[in-house]
C-alpha cells in the first residue's frame, strides 16, 4: 500500500469509517425504501417523460419524482429556483444529517457528469426559439456542476470548500475513492463525498446516439443484453476518521479499506476489451486494501449491460475472481452516471448491513466464455464481511472501492 | 511538505509558450479583441482568442484529430509543462504521475453544436461522433492518451477558483509517495454561447477593456486558452501552502471568505498578489480584503490583459506569480485607475527581493481559493 505524509514527514494510514449515508434514486427516497426495492427486485424503470423521446430508439429511465423531491421543504422563490439535482442532493443529505448530527466536513468531494444541464438546454431552446429568457439568469446561475452541492450544503449551514469531479460515469467512485484517502492520509479527519445527475435530454439522446442505451429490458450480462437504460440520483456518504469517530461515540456503519483507480487510453468510449482498465482498477484496490481476491464476498458491478462494457468487466472479474457472487443494480434503476459509483456504494452498506447480496434483474442467458457467478433475478441472502465496488466511464477512467463490515 | 513547481507550459491569446506571454505582459500588450458572432441573434461578443497558428507545432495525434480545440491547448501546454521539466514519460515513470485537470465550462462548443442538431433537427440528427467530445472529461482523457498516463486522473469542474482547487486537490494527491509528480492543467474555450450567458448573469461587458477594482464593475471580456504546472518535489519556486478554499453563499459575503483565506495564508511577509479582479464584483470584495488583510503588498491582475479564461485562469494566476518571483518583477496593471486604494502601478515594478507571494481566486458562482507562494533562496 502506498504510505502518505500527513505534511510533517511522517507516513501515515488512518482507517477511514462511514459514519453516515443518504440516498435518492428511481430505487426509493432514503435508505429504507431502496431496502425494501433491492429485496423485492423492483424494476424501477418507467417511459421517461420529462422530455420528448419519440426520435430515440430508447423510450426509457430511471427516474425521481419530482413531487417527492420537494416534500418537507417549505416552498418558497428560492427553493423553485434550485435545480433539481440540488432537491436530489438536499434530500440526500438530509438523511446523512439525520444519522450524524453536527457532522462538519473540512472538505466536500462530489461526483457528477452534468451538473444542471436542463437548464443550459432550457436557455439554449428559448435563445433558438425566440423564447422568453425571463428566467435566464437563474439558468445559468444554476447550471453549474459545483451549485447542487453547494445549495446542499447552504441547506444545512455547511460551508465546507467542494471538490466536484466530473470523471464521466466514474466520478461517483472516484469521488469516494479521493475523499478516502483524503481522510487515510491523516490530512482531513471528516470528508463529505458522493455523487449526483439529473436526467437530462441532451444526455439521453447523447448515449441513443451511440446506440448505448436499449430500447427493451436493461439486462447486465446477459448474453442478449443490448444496452443500457439511464437513470438519475444522488447519495451520500460522511467519511470520518475511524479512531476519532470510535472516541467520540460515533455509530460507524461500515470501513471502507481500499480504493484503485486507472486510465485506459483505448478508446473514448469503449473499454479495452482485453479489459485491462477494470482489472488495474480493482487489482489496485485489493492492494490499497491490503487483502487477496478471495477475501471479497460480493462485487457491485458497473454492469451497465452495453456489450463492451460487460464483456471487458466480466473477463477482468472471472480474471481477478473465483466465482465471487457479482451483480448489477443498474437494471432496476438504470445508469445514474456521475451518482451512479455513490448510489452503489450505499447499496453495498445496505448489502454489508442487512446481509444480502442485491439482485441482477433481467438476467436470462449466462455470457459466452464469461464465467461468472451473477446474482440472478432475486436478492441473496448469504454473509458479507467485504465487497468491492466498480464504475468505469467515457475516457477510460475506472474505479474502484473495498467496503468492510466495521467489527468494533 | 511543500510543492515545487518544476515546469510550466501557456497557452493564451498573447500566445504560446512562458517566455514569450511573460514578455508580452512586461511590456503592457493587451490581447487581441475578437468579434463572434451567432446564426440565431444578431448580438456579438467581444472575446479574447488564442490565435489559430498559436498551435500550429502542435504534432498531429490520432486523439487529437476530431477534438475541439479545448483539447488541443491543454495537449500544448501539458506537454509544454513536461518539456519544460525535461520529464519524459515511460510506461513506468507514467504510472508515478496524477493528471489533474481544471475546467468550467469545459467542450462548450461542440456541446452547443451536438444540442442544436437535437433542436434543429430532432434526436435522429444528434451525431455519435460529437458526443463523447462533450464531457468534461474529454480533454483530460485525451491528454492522459497522449501521455500515456495510466493511474489517476481527475477532472474537477468549478467557477475560475477551479485551478486552484485542482492544485489542492495534486497536494493531496502528492502526500501519497506513490507519485514523482503531478501535472496540473486548466483550460478553457471561448463561444458566444458562453459570452451571451454571462451577459445575461450580468458579469460580462461588450467590449474590453477590463477594468480591474473599478467601482463601476462594468464586466468582464472572456478568453480562452491552457495553462499547466509540473508539480514535483524539489524547485526553485514552491507552493508553500495550498489552502482548501471556501464557499461564500451571497455576494456580499465573498469579502468575509477572501479574509479569511488571506490570514490563513500570510504567514510571512506578503510581497505581492496576484488577484483575480476581472471587473465584476468580486473585485471590490478582493479590494476590501487586501486592504483589511495585506495593505502593504503589490497587487497585480493579469485578466485585463489576457481576459477571463475562467477554468484556465487559476493556472494562469499561479504561472504569472512564479514568473514574478523569477524575474523578479511584476507586469503593469492595465486599464486600472489611479484611486484604486491598492499598491497597484499602470508601469513595470521591480519585485528583485520578493520571496512571498500569494495567488487568490475569487469565482463569479461562490467558490473561492488560495495558495502561497515562495522563492528558494539561491543557497550558493
Amino acid at each position: 500500500m502506498p504510505k502518505t505524509s500527513a505534511g510533517n514527514g511522517e507516513s501515515v494510514s488512518c482507517r477511514v469509517a462511514v459514519t453516515a449515508a443518504g440516498i435518492v434514486s428511481p430505487l426509493g427516497f432514503g435508505l429504507s425504501e431502496t431496502l425494501d426495492s433491492l429485496r423485492e427486485a423492483r424494476d424501477c424503470i418507467t417511459r421517461v417523460t420529462r422530455f420528448s423521446v419519440a426520435e430515440c430508439r430508447c423510450k426509457t429511465a430511471g427516474q425521481v419524482p419530482d413531487d417527492r423531491l420537494l416534500e418537507g421543504r417549505h416552498r418558497t422563490n428560492r427553493t423553485q429556483r434550485l435545480h433539481r439535482a440540488s432537491h436530489m442532493m438536499i434530500r440526500a443529505l438530509r438523511e446523512g444529517l439525520a444519522q450524524r448530527p453536527g457532522f462538519e466536513p473540512e472538505l466536500t468531494v462530489i461526483g457528477t457528469t452534468s451538473g444542471g444541464m436542463s437548464y443550459g438546454e432550457d436557455y439554449y431552446r428559448s435563445l433558438c426559439r425566440n423564447g422568453s429568457l425571463r428566467h435566464s439568469p437563474t439558468w445559468v446561475a444554476n447550471y453549474t456542476a459545483q451549485k447542487p452541492v453547494i445549495d446542499a450544503q447552504e441547506a444545512f449551514e455547511i460551508s465546507a470548500p467542494c471538490q466536484i469531479i466530473a470523471n464521466a460515469c466514474a466520478s461517483g467512485t472516484n469521488a469516494i475513492g479521493h475523499a478516502y484517502e483524503c481522510v487515510r492520509s491523516g490530512r482531513y479527519e471528516r470528508v463529505l463525498t458522493g455523487g449526483y445527475d439529473a436526467l437530462s435530454e441532451l444526455v439521453f439522446v447523447g448515449f441513443d446516439s451511440l446506440q448505448a442505451s436499449t430500447a427493451e429490458k436493461c439486462r447486465p450480462f446477459d448474453r442478449d443484453r443490448t444496452g443500457m437504460a439511464l437513470g438519475e440520483g444522488a447519495a451520500v456518504l460522511a467519511l470520518e476518521n475511524l479512531d476519532v469517530a470510535r472516541e467520540s461515540g460515533t455509530a460507524i456503519l461500515a470501513e471502507i479499506i481500499g480504493y484503485g483507480i486507472s486510465t485506459d487510453n483505448f478508446h473514448m468510449t469503449q473499454p479495452n476489451p482485453s479489459g485491462i482498465g477494470p482489472h488495474q482498477a480493482m487489482e489496485r484496490a485489493l492492494q490499497s486494501a491490503r487483502i487477496s481476491a478471495d477475501k471479497i464476498d460480493y462485487i457491485n458491478a458497473h454492469g451497465t449491460a452495453t456489450p463492451f462494457n460487460d464483456a471487458a468487466e466480466g473477463k477482468a472479474v472471472s480474471e481477478l475472481f473465483d466465482r465471487v457472487p457479482i451483480s448489477s443494480t443498474k437494471g432496476m434503476m438504470g445508469h445514474s452516471l456521475g451518482a451512479a459509483g455513490a448510489i452503489e456504494a450505499v447499496i453495498c452498506l445496505l448489502a454489508l448491513k442487512h446481509q444480502f447480496v442485491p439482485p441482477n434483474i433481467n438476467f436470462r442467458v449466462p455470457d459466452h466464455g464469461v464465467d461468472l457467478n451473477i446474482v440472478a433475478n432475486a436478492a441473496r441472502h448469504m454473509a458479507l464481511g467485504t465487497v468491492l465496488s466498480n464504475s468505469f466511464g467515457f475516457g477510460g477512467t475506472n474505479a474502484s472501492i473495498v467496503i468492510q463490515n466495521f467489527e468494533a | 511538505m511543500s510543492l515545487a513547481i518544476a515546469g510550466m507550459g501557456w497557452v493564451t491569446p498573447l500566445g504560446n509558450g512562458v517566455d514569450p506571454v511573460w514578455e508580452r505582459l512586461l511590456q503592457g500588450c493587451e490581447a487581441a479583441e475578437v468579434k463572434i458572432s451567432e446564426q440565431f441573434s444578431d448580438r456579438s461578443y467581444s472575446a479574447f482568442r488564442v490565435p489559430e497558428s498559436v498551435l500550429a507545432n502542435l504534432g498531429p495525434h490520432p486523439r487529437l484529430r476530431r477534438a475541439s480545440v479545448i483539447s488541443r491547448y491543454a495537449a500544448a501546454a501539458g506537454l509544454a509543462a513536461l518539456q519544460a521539466a525535461k520529464v519524459k514519460l515511460d510506461p513506468q515513470s507514467a504510472e508515478r504521475i496524477a493528471l489533474v485537470f481544471a475546467i468550467s465550462n469545459g467542450g462548450v462548443i461542440y456541446t452547443k453544436r451536438f444540442y442544436r442538431d437535437i433542436v434543429e433537427a430532432g434526436a435522429q440528427s444528434a451525431s455519435p461522433l460529437l458526443f463523447p467530445e462533450t464531457v468534461f472529461n474529454a480533454p483530460a482523457s485525451h491528454l492522459a492518451a497522449i501521455l500515456g498516463i495510466t493511474g489517476t486522473t481527475y477532472t474537477l469542474v468549478g467557477d475560475s477558483a477551479v485551478g486552484l482547487l485542482a492544485i489542492k486537490m495534486a497536494d493531496d494527491l502528492m502526500a501519497n509517495e506513490a507519485f514523482d509528480y503531478c501535472l496540473v492543467v486548466g483550460a478553457e474555450e471561448a463561444d458566444w454561447i458562453l459570452c451571451d450567458a454571462y451577459r445575461r448573469w450580468r458579469l460580462l461587458r461588450l467590449a474590453p477593456p477590463i477594468e480591474p477594482f473599478n467601482k463601476k464593475q462594468r464586466g468582464m471580456i472572456l478568453s480562452e486558452g491552457a495553462g499547466a504546472v509540473l508539480l514535483a518535489r524539489d524547485g526553485p519556486v514552491v507552493i508553500e501552502r495550498t489552502h482548501p478554499g471556501m464557499c461564500y453563499q451571497r455576494r456580499s459575503e465573498a469579502e468575509q471568505v477572501l479574509k479569511r483565506i488571506l490570514c490563513d495564508l500570510d504567514q510571512m511577509e506578503i510581497d505581492f498578489v496576484i488577484s483575480s479582479a476581472n471587473g465584476t464584483f468580486i473585485d471590490q470584495a478582493e479590494c476590501q480584503a487586501l486592504r483589511q488583510a495585506i495593505p502593504d503588498a503589490f497587487v497585480y491582475t493579469p485578466k485585463p490583459a489576457m481576459g477571463e479564461s475562467v477554468g484556465a485562469a487559476g493556472l494562469w494566476q499561479v504561472i504569472v506569480g512564479t514568473q514574478a518571483l523569477h524575474s523578479g518583477e511584476l507586469p503593469p496593471l492595465l486599464h486600472g485607475e489611479s484611486t484604486i486604494p491598492l499598491r497597484t502601478s499602470a508601469s513595470r515594478v521591480p519585485v528583485a527581493g520578493a520571496q512571498w507571494a500569494i495567488v487568490l481566486s475569487c469565482g463569479v458562482n461562490q467558490q473561492v481559493a488560495g495558495l502561497l507562494l515562495r522563492k528558494v533562496r539561491d543557497r550558493r
